[in-house]
């Protein structure tokens, strides 16, 4: 199964070493957050349902929580000369 | 390991044929020719599913120090595919206006995830080297 990166790395500039961001630390928040606010989408999805909005909302939790999970592995590197721009996903 | 490097090695072990000659016979096997399957110490891409998409735009040698090293999951990609089939029609229709003031002629709503499959299937064996003037660019899967 996957399941979302834990940490992203970020480096941005000339800084010699760039930043462990620890994104397991936000993931239980987050549930948390999901699981109190699951009533409420479900409302919404349920009075949006005639227009195009609602199915759109009903599965923005699941296809977010997919996007997140395949974010592991992802790499950006771009120097740009006087710019630098690390970011991965591990 | 594929039957005939099985095959060899049995032979080998019952001393019917030598060392030397079972040494030549799985030089002559290869990398488990008859099956196309690999071991893990072995690349993946010739029997596996591609699993990133890369692009390297790398400068020639003496043309400055700017450079891009992107490295995207397939499944993110898979992901996006996903999405744009729950974009409303009207908003498609601004996606798709907006590609064509950039000239590509494209209707995002004809992208299906079975075609993506098609796609990435195709990409297994492409790579594109673009040598411009002052940089390379290497577009590939892995």
């Amino acid at each position: 199964m996957n399941y979302p990166p834990l940490l992203m790395r970020l480096g941005i500039g000339r800084r010699r070493f760039p930043v462990w961001l620890p994104l397991f630390l936000l993931w239980p928040v987050a549930a948390a957050l999901a699981i109190v606010l699951a009533p409420l989408v479900l409302l919404a999805a349920l009075i949006l349902w005639p227009s195009v909005w609602g199915k759109l909302v009903l599965l923005s939790g699941p296809i977010l929580l997919r996007i997140l999970s395949a974010l592991r592995g992802l790499e950006l590197n771009l120097n740009l000369g006087s710019r630098l721009l690390q970011i991965s996903f591990k | 390991m594929s039957d005939s490097q099985k095959r060899i090695l049995d032979l080998l072990a019952e001393k019917k044929i030598s060392v030397d000659e079972a040494q030549r016979l799985l030089s002559l096997t290869g990398p488990d020719k008859d099956t196309g399957t690999q071991g893990p110490q072995e690349s993946a891409r010739p029997g596996g599913k591609p699993r990133y998409f890369r692009v390297q735009v790398q400068p020639e040698a003496g043309s400055g120090k700017e450079s891009v090293n992107v490295r995207i999951p397939m499944a993110l990609i898979h992901a996006g595919i996903k999405l744009t089939s729950l974009i409303p029609g009207h908003a498609s229709e601004e996606v798709n206006e907006a590609l064509r003031e950039k000239g590509i002629d494209f209707d995002v709503r004809n992208l299906k995830p079975e075609d993506f499959e098609e796609l990435v299937a195709a990409l297994t064996d492409l790579e594109v080297d673009v040598k411009g003037g002052r940089e390379k660019v290497h577009i590939y899967v892995e």
